[in-house]
C-alpha cells in the first residue's frame, strides 16, 4: 500500500454500476478474443476436472468393486491424460488472463498519461500531484485485477458450479436434493459473513486513514510537538486511535475465526447426511460405491468457488471505485479541446508580439492584468519589472497560453494567439523558470530533453557557450554526469547555468526568461550574466528581469504596477522620469549592484 | 532461516512481545493440534462406514458413525476458532504495540533524523512494513503450525492404514514443498523486479506531472509519453513474466496433486482388487492425501511471509535502534523557573558541514526585546533552534540564567520558550485545540485572550462555529496570515519566559502586525523576547537589534543607532519606506 494512498477516501460505493461497467469493457473489445479463449479453456478445464471425479467412479465401480482387473490399467492411463489436458488448458487460461490484464491496464494507464499532458493547467492547480498520480498508479492496478482476476473467473466459477450440480443430479437426484438442503445453511453463512467483514472492513479502512493522517501530520509537524513538549499527549492520541483500530482488528479476526469453522461444520454435515443417506440408497440398489466416493468429492468441490464468488465481490467493488475516479479525470476536457487552429504554419517567424488591452483573472474577476498594452519588436529585448504580486509571471503564462486571456487580444507576427494550436505557439518559444526544474537522468537529457535530434555535440556545445564546461572537467561522467533528485548534488548557479543550455540548444525564435531572485556569489554572478547574454544574443526577448544588468541593456523596459503597464521607456528615460521605476530601482536593482558603490548611483 | 545467528538479533524487537504473548502461543498451539487431530480422524471414520456398508451392516450402526463424525468436526471447529481467536488475535496486540513502540520513538527523534528520512519512507515503515511482521508472526505463525501438525497425523494415518502406499504417495510428496520454494522464489525475485519497475514507473509520472510547466514550454508532451509508453511496456512484460510462472505454478501442483492421486488410486486399487485393503481403506487414504496437499501448498507461500517479514523487520528496527540525537545531560539536569538571561558566546554551528554560525556572542538579559534581522540564509532561525536545542549545541556556548544549555532538562527548557515558527504548521483540529496545543488544558477565556493578542479573535468570531472550526483539509482553509496569528497564540499561552517570534508576522498585512505589537507589548513586560522579521517596523521598537549576515552580527544596536550608523541596516529600513512609497503610487 503506498502512501499516496492514505489521503485518498476509501468510498466505497455500489459493488456494480452498469453505466461504468458498460465503459470499461470498451477497453476489452480490442481483445474480445483473448476473453474467448480464456473463457473456453476455462469452461473446457471445468469439465475435466469433473470428468477426472467420473473416471474415479468408473474406476470403483466396473472395476474395484467388480474385481475386475483387466482394464483398470486403462482408466488410471486415462486419468493420467486428462490430468495432463487440465494442465496445459489451465496454464493457457492462466496466461491469457494474465496478458488480458496487463494489456488493458497498460491502455488505460497510457490513456490518462497522454490525458495528463494535455489538461489545461489550471487542472493542476486544483489537484495535487499525489492524487493524480494515484490515478495513473494505484487506480489503474485496481482495474487490472478486475481484468485478470475478475472477469474471466467469474464466468469461470459459475461454469463450475453449474456443472457440479448437473453431476451431482445426474448420479442420483435424491442423494442430490440432501445436499441441497445443506447448501441454504451455507449461503446464509456466507452471505453473513461477508456482510460483517465488509462492514469491519470499511471501519479498518477508515480507522487505518485516521491513524495515517494522524502520524503523517504529527510527523510533519514533529518540531512543534517537541518544541512544546508535547509528546506525552500526542503519544496518549496516537494511541486512542490505535487501540480503536486494534480493536476493529480483532472484530475482523472474530468473523474469520467463526466462519471458516462454521463452513467446515457446514461441510461435515453434508458428508455425513451423503454417508448415511448414501448408504441406504446402495443397499437399496440405487447407488454405486464409486457414486458416492464421487459425490463425496463433487460435494467438498461445492465451497470453492462459492467463497470465490465472495472475494470477487471485493475486487469489483473497488474496482468501481477507481474507474470512477479515471473516468473523472478522463472526462476533464484537455487544453487542446478549446483550441481551434485557423491559421495555416508559416514558415520563418519574425518574433513581434503585440499585446493589446489584455484582461486575465485566474478567476471570476480577480483581474491579475488589467488593460495591458504594449509591443515587442523583433529582435527587441524587452524587460518586464515591477513588484512581487504585478502580474509578470502571469503575463508569461498567457503568451505560452498557459491559461487564455478574457479580454484583448494577443498577436504574433500579427496573428491572433488564440488562433493558434499551442503546440505551433510554443515552438517558437524557450522559456527559463525562476525555479530550475531538472528531471532525473544525466546532465544531457537534461539539456536535451527528450529531443534525440539534438545531438550530444550540440549539447556539449550549449553547456560550453553558458560557461558550464569547467564545472564539466571536474565531473568524470561528462555529459553523462548523473543529476540526482531535482539535482540535488548541483549548486544554484549550475541549476541556472544548465537552465539556460536548454533553452540554447532548442534555439528559439524568442527567449521568455524569468530570472532568478536567488542571491548567488559573485563569481557565480558573473557566470551568469555572461551566459545571459550569448542567450540573448540575436534575440527577441522578454526578460522578468531581477539583474541590473539585464534591465540596463534591455531596448525596453515595461512597468507593471497591480495589473498594470505604468511606465514604458528605457532605463535611462524612466529613471529620469522619477516615478515607480525609479523607486523600483531604488529599491531593489541599486544594492544589488555589487560592483558599484552606493554613492556611484543615482541618489533621490 | 540461512543466518540463523543473525535473524535472532533481528528478531529482538518482536521477542519481548512473543514472550509478553507467550500463553496465546501456547494456548494457539494446543488448539492447532487439537484441531489437526479431530479432522484427521473424519477420514478414518470414512473409511470405517464404507466398511460397514461393504459389510451391509445396519444403517443405525451407520448412523451411529456419522454422528461421531458430525460430533467430532464441531468440536474440531471449536478448536479451529481458538487457533485463529489466539495467534491471529495475538498478531494484532503485536501490531499495535510494536507501531506504538515505533511511533514512541519518533517522537523522540530529533530534527535531524527528518532531515535525512522522508516523512514518506517513515510512514511506509510504520504501516506496509508492521503489516509485513504481523503477517509473518500471525498466519505465519498458524500455518507453519499447522502444516507441521497435520502433516504429521495425517502421515502417520496413512502408514496405519497402508505403509506400502504411503511410501507410493507420501515419498513424491517431498517434492511439494521443494518445488514450491522453488517458484516461490523465482516468483519473489520477479515480484521485486515489478515493485522496481514500478516504482520507477511512478516516479517518472511524478516528475513530469510536477515538471508540467516545463514539459508543456518545451512541448514534450509527445516524447514524454513513448518515454511513458515504453516504461508501462516494460512494467507490463515484467508482469507477463511472472505471470508466466505463476501460471505454471498453481497448474502444476494441482496436476502433481492429480497425479499422486492416481498413484493411490492405481496402487490402491489394484490392492482393494487384489484383497489387500478394504475399498474403505482406499477411500481414507485419497482423503488423507487431499487434506495434506493444501498445507504443503502454504508452507512455500509461508516461507514468504517469513522472507518478506524479516526485510520489513530490519527496516523497522533501524529507527529502532537510531538514538535520540538530543537527550538530557546525566540524571540530574536543571530545572526550575527561568528568568530569561541568555548568553551566547562564540557560538559556531555547522550543519552537514556547512557552516551557518560563524561565532555570535551576545548578552540579552531578562526582560529584554531583541530583534533579529538579516537576509535569507544568514543564520537568524538556525540560532533559535539552538535555543532549544533542536539541534545538538557545542558545550560552553550557550547559557541560560548562567547554565549551560546542555545541562538544562530538556522539558523545563522547551515549556518555558515559547515558539512562533516561520512557517506555522498547524493541526486539523479546532482552532481551540491549535492554540491550546502547548498547554493541553486552558480556559475558554485564555484562549480568547490570547486570540485576541494576537488579534486573531476578530477573524474567528466571523467563522461560524468559531473556536470549534476545524482548520486545515477537512475544515476551513486559514490563510497564511491567519495561521501565523495562530501560532503566535498558541506561543503566548503558554506562558514563557522566554518570547520567540521566527518572522512570525511576514504574512501579516501591515495593519494587523501594527495592532499585534501594540497588543503583545503588556503580554512581553517581564519576559524576554527575541523577534526576527523582514521588517522594519516589528523591530525598531526593540532594546536591541542585531543584524546579520552569513553567520555573523555584522550590525547591533538599538534603531536609532544602526540607521544612524548608515550601513546595511539603514539601506533596509531606506528601502522598505520606498517600498511604501510604491504602494501608495
Amino acid at each position: 500500500m503506498s502512501t499516496a494512498q492514505h489521503h485518498e477516501d476509501e468510498a466505497l460505493g455500489k459493488a456494480y454500476d452498469s453505466r461504468l461497467m458498460r465503459r470499461l469493457l470498451k477497453y476489452v473489445r480490442p481483445y474480445k478474443w483473448i476473453v474467448v479463449a480464456a473463457t473456453a479453456l476455462l469452461i473446457a478445464g471445468a469439465f475435466l476436472q469433473i470428468s477426472l471425479t467420473f473416471l474415479t467412479q468408473i474406476g470403483i465401480d466396473t472395476y474395484i468393486t467388480k474385481g475386475k482387473e483387466q482394464g483398470f490399467g486403462l482408466i488410471a492411463l486415462a486419468f493420467l491424460g486428462v490430468a495432463i489436458l487440465r494442465l496445459t488448458f489451465s496454464y493457457g487460461e492462466n496466461l491469457l488472463t494474465a496478458l488480458l490484464g496487463q494489456k488493458v491496464q497498460h491502455d488505460i494507464r497510457m490513456q490518462i498519461f497522454r490525458k495528463m499532458q494535455s489538461l489545461p493547467l489550471s487542472y493542476y492547480d486544483k489537484n495535487p500531484v499525489g492524487r493524480m498520480l494515484t490515478r495513473v498508479t494505484n487506480d489503474v492496478n485496481v482495474l487490472n485485477e478486475l481484468f485478470s482476476a475478475g472477469v474471466v473467473t467469474i464466468i469461470g466459477d459459475l461454469v463450475m458450479l453449474l456443472l457440479i450440480v448437473c453431476a451431482l443430479l445426474y448420479y442420483s437426484w435424491q442423494l442430490a436434493l440432501v445436499t441441497f438442503i445443506v447448501l441454504p445453511l451455507l449461503i446464509i453463512a456466507t452471505a453473513l459473513f461477508r456482510k460483517k467483514v465488509r462492514e469491519t472492513y470499511r471501519d479498518i479502512r477508515t480507522k487505518l486513514a485516521r491513524l495515517n493522517a494522524f502520524m503523517q501530520e504529527h510527523l510533519t509537524g514533529i518540531t512543534l510537538v517537541q518544541l512544546f513538549r508535547q509528546e506525552k499527549r500526542t503519544h496518549d492520541r496516537f494511541n486512542d486511535i490505535n487501540q480503536s483500530l486494534r480493536d476493529s482488528n480483532f472484530r475482523s479476526v472474530y468473523y474469520y475465526a467463526i466462519f471458516f469453522p462454521a463452513a467446515e461444520i457446514i461441510g461435515a454435515l453434508s458428508i455425513g447426511l451423503l454417508l448415511y443417506y448414501g448408504g441406504g440408497q446402495i443397499y437399496a440398489g440405487h447407488l454405486t460405491f464409486g457414486e458416492l466416493v464421487a459425490f463425496i468429492h463433487l460435494v467438498e468441490r461445492f465451497y470453492g468457488p462459492i467463497r470465490d464468488l465472495a472475494e470477487k465481490y471485493n475486487v469489483l467493488q473497488s474496482a468501481m471505485a477507481s474507474s470512477e475516479r479515471v473516468f473523472e479525470l478522463l472526462d476533464t476536457p484537455s487544453e487542446k479541446a478549446q483550441i481551434i487552429e485557423t491559421v495555416a504554419r508559416h514558415e520563418k517567424f519574425s518574433g513581434k508580439i503585440e499585446l493589446e488591452h489584455v484582461w486575465f483573472a485566474y478567476n471570476g474577476d480577480n483581474w491579475v492584468l488589467r488593460d495591458v498594452s504594449f509591443t515587442v519588436e523583433p529582435g527587441q529585448k524587452v524587460a518586464i519589472v515591477g513588484a512581487t504580486g504585478a502580474g509578470k509571471s502571469s503575463l508569461i503564462s498567457l503568451l505560452y497560453r498557459f491559461y487564455d486571456y478574457q479580454k484583448g487580444l494577443i498577436k504574433l507576427d500579427g496573428v491572433d494567439l488564440k488562433s493558434l494550436s499551442t503546440e505551433k505557439i510554443r515552438s517558437h518559444f524557450a522559456l527559463v523558470l525562476q525555479d530550475v526544474y531538472l528531471f532525473s537522468g544525466d546532465l544531457a537529457s537534461n539539456v536535451r530533453l527528450r529531443r534525440s535530434d539534438i545531438s550530444d555535440a550540440a549539447v556539449s556545445n550549449a553547456l560550453e557557450r553558458v560557461g558550464f564546461d569547467r564545472f564539466l572537467l571536474n565531473m568524470p561522467g561528462g555529459i553523462s554526469t548523473i543529476v540526482k533528485e531535482r539535482g540535488a548534488t548541483l549548486s544554484t548557479g549550475q541549476k541556472q547555468l544548465l537552465s539556460f543550455a536548454r533553452a540554447l540548444a532548442f534555439n528559439p525564435d524568442i527567449l521568455i526568461l524569468d530570472e532568478a531572485t536567488s542571491s548567488v556569489d559573485s563569481e557565480t554572478e558573473t557566470m551568469i550574466q555572461k551566459a545571459l547574454d550569448t542567450l540573448l544574443e540575436k534575440r527577441t526577448a522578454i526578460v522578468i528581469a531581477h539583474r541590473l544588468s539585464t534591465i540596463e541593456k534591455a531596448d525596453k523596459i515595461v512597468v507593471l504596477h497591480h495589473g498594470q503597464v505604468r511606465e514604458i521607456g528605457t532605463h535611462s528615460e524612466l529613471l529620469e522620469k522619477k516615478g515607480i521605476y525609479h523607486t523600483l530601482y531604488l529599491m531593489q536593482y541599486r544594492k544589488q549592484a555589487p560592483a558599484r558603490t552606493v554613492s556611484e548611483s543615482i541618489a533621490p | 532461516m540461512t543466518t540463523g545467528e543473525k535473524s535472532k538479533g533481528r528478531f529482538g524487537t518482536i521477542t519481548k512481545y512473543l514472550r509478553k504473548y507467550r500463553l496465546y502461543i501456547i494456548l494457539g498451539a494446543a488448539s492447532v493440534i487439537c484441531t489437526n487431530a479431530l479432522m484427521l480422524v473424519t477420514p478414518y471414520i470414512t473409511k470405517l462406514v464404507f466398511d460397514l456398508l461393504e459389510k451391509r451392516a445396519p444403517t443405525g450402526e451407520i448412523l451411529g458413525y456419522v454422528a461421531i463424525a458430525f460430533s467430532l468436526a464441531v468440536v474440531a471447529g471449536v478448536f479451529r476458532f481458538m487457533m485463529r481467536r489466539t495467534i491471529i488475535w495475538m498478531s494484532r496486540h503485536i501490531e499495535y504495540e510494536l507501531r506504538r513502540e515505533l511511533f514512541d520513538h519518533l517522537l523522540a527523534l530529533s530534527p535531524s533524523f527528518y532531515h535525512d528520512n522522508r516523512t514518506g519512507d517513515i510512514m511506509t515503515r510504520a504501516t506496509s512494513d508492521i503489516e509485513a511482521v504481523r503477517m509473518m508472526i500471525g498466519p505465519g505463525i498458524m500455518h507453519i503450525a499447522n502444516t507441521a501438525i497435520s502433516s504429521v497425523i495425517a502421515i502417520s494415518f496413512m502408514v496405519y492404514l497402508s505403509p506400502k502406499l504411503t511410501l507410493y504417495a507420501v515419498a513424491p510428496l517431498i517434492l511439494f514443498p521443494i518445488a514450491v520454494n522453488r517458484l516461490g522464489n523465482k516468483v519473489h525475485k520477479a515480484y521485486v523486479k515489478i515493485q522496481e519497475s514500478f516504482s520507477s514507473l511512478t516516479a517518472f509520472a511524478q516528475e513530469n506531472l510536477a515538471g508540467v510547466r516545463v514539459v508543456r514550454a518545451y512541448r514534450q508532451e509527445e516524447a514524454e509519453s513513448s518515454a511513458f509508453d515504453a516504461m508501462s511496456r516494460h512494467y507490463w512484460s515484467l508482469n507477463l513474466e511472472m505471470a508466466r510462472v505463476q501460471a505454471v505454478f498453481i497448474p502444476t501442483l494441482g496436476f502433481l496433486a492429480s497425479l499422486l492421486t492416481l498413484v493411490v488410486f492405481y496402487f490402491g486399487g489394484r490392492d482393494v482388487l487384489a484383497g489387500n485393503i478394504t475399498l474403505g481403506t482406499m477411500v481414507a487414504f485419497m482423503a488423507y492425501l487431499a487434506m495434506l496437499f493444501w498445507p504443503l501448498f502454504a508452507l512455500g507461500w509461508v516461507v514468504s511471509l517469513y522472507q518478506r517479514g524479516m526485510a520489513s523487520l530490519e527496516r523497522i528496527n533501524s529507527i529502532l535502534h537510531t538514538t535520540p540525537l538530543i537527550q538530557n545531560n546525566g540524571d540530574s539536569p536543571h530545572e526550575g523557573r527561568m528568568k530569561g538571561d541568555i548568553q551566547v558566546r562564540n557560538l559556531r554551528f555547522a550543519y552537514n558541514e556547512r557552516p551557518i554560525l560563524d561565532g555570535i556572542s551576545v548578552h540579552i538579559k531578562p526582560g529584554q526585546t531583541v530583534g533579529l534581522v538579516g537576509p535569507t540564509g544568514s543564520g537568524k532561525t538556525t540560532l533559535i533552534s539552538l535555543l532549544t536545542r533542536l539541534y545538538p549545541v557545542p558545550r560552553g556556548t550557550i547559557f541560560i540564567d548562567s547554565v549551560d544549555i546542555n545541562d538544562w532538562s530538556l522539558g523545563s527548557l522547551r515549556s518555558q520558550i515559547g515558539v512562533a515558527p516561520q512557517e506555522p504548521f498547524l493541526f486539523s483540529d479546532t482552532i481551540a485545540a491549535n492554540i491550546r496545543f502547548g498547554k493541553g488544558m486552558g480556559g475558554d477565556e485564555d484562549i480568547r485572550e490570547v486570540a485576541s493578542v494576537a488579534a486573531l479573535s476578530k477573524d474567528v468570531d466571523s467563522f461560524p462555529r468559531g473556536y470549534d472550526t476545524i482548520v486545515g483539509e477537512r475544515g476551513i482553509t486559514l490563510s497564511g496570515g491567519q495561521k501565523q496569528r495562530a501560532a503566535i497564540a498558541r506561543a503566548v499561552l503558554t506562558d514563557p519566559a522566554i518570547l520567540i517570534l521566527d518572522d512570525a508576522t511576514s504574512s501579516v498585512d501591515t495593519e494587523t502586525e501594527h495592532e499585534i505589537s501594540e497588543r503583545i507589548k503588556h503580554v512581553l513586560a517581564g519576559r524576554t523576547a527575541i523577534v526576527i522579521s523582514h521588517r522594519i517596523s516589528s523591530v525598531k521598537d526593540a532594546d536591541m537589534i542585531l543584524y546579520l549576515e552569513e553567520g555573523r552580527i555584522v550590525e547591533s544596536g538599538s534603531h536609532d543607532d544602526l540607521v544612524a550608523l548608515g550601513g546595511r541596516y539603514a539601506d533596509l529600513h531606506r528601502s522598505q519606506l520606498l517600498e511604501l512609497e510604491l504602494e501608495k503610487l
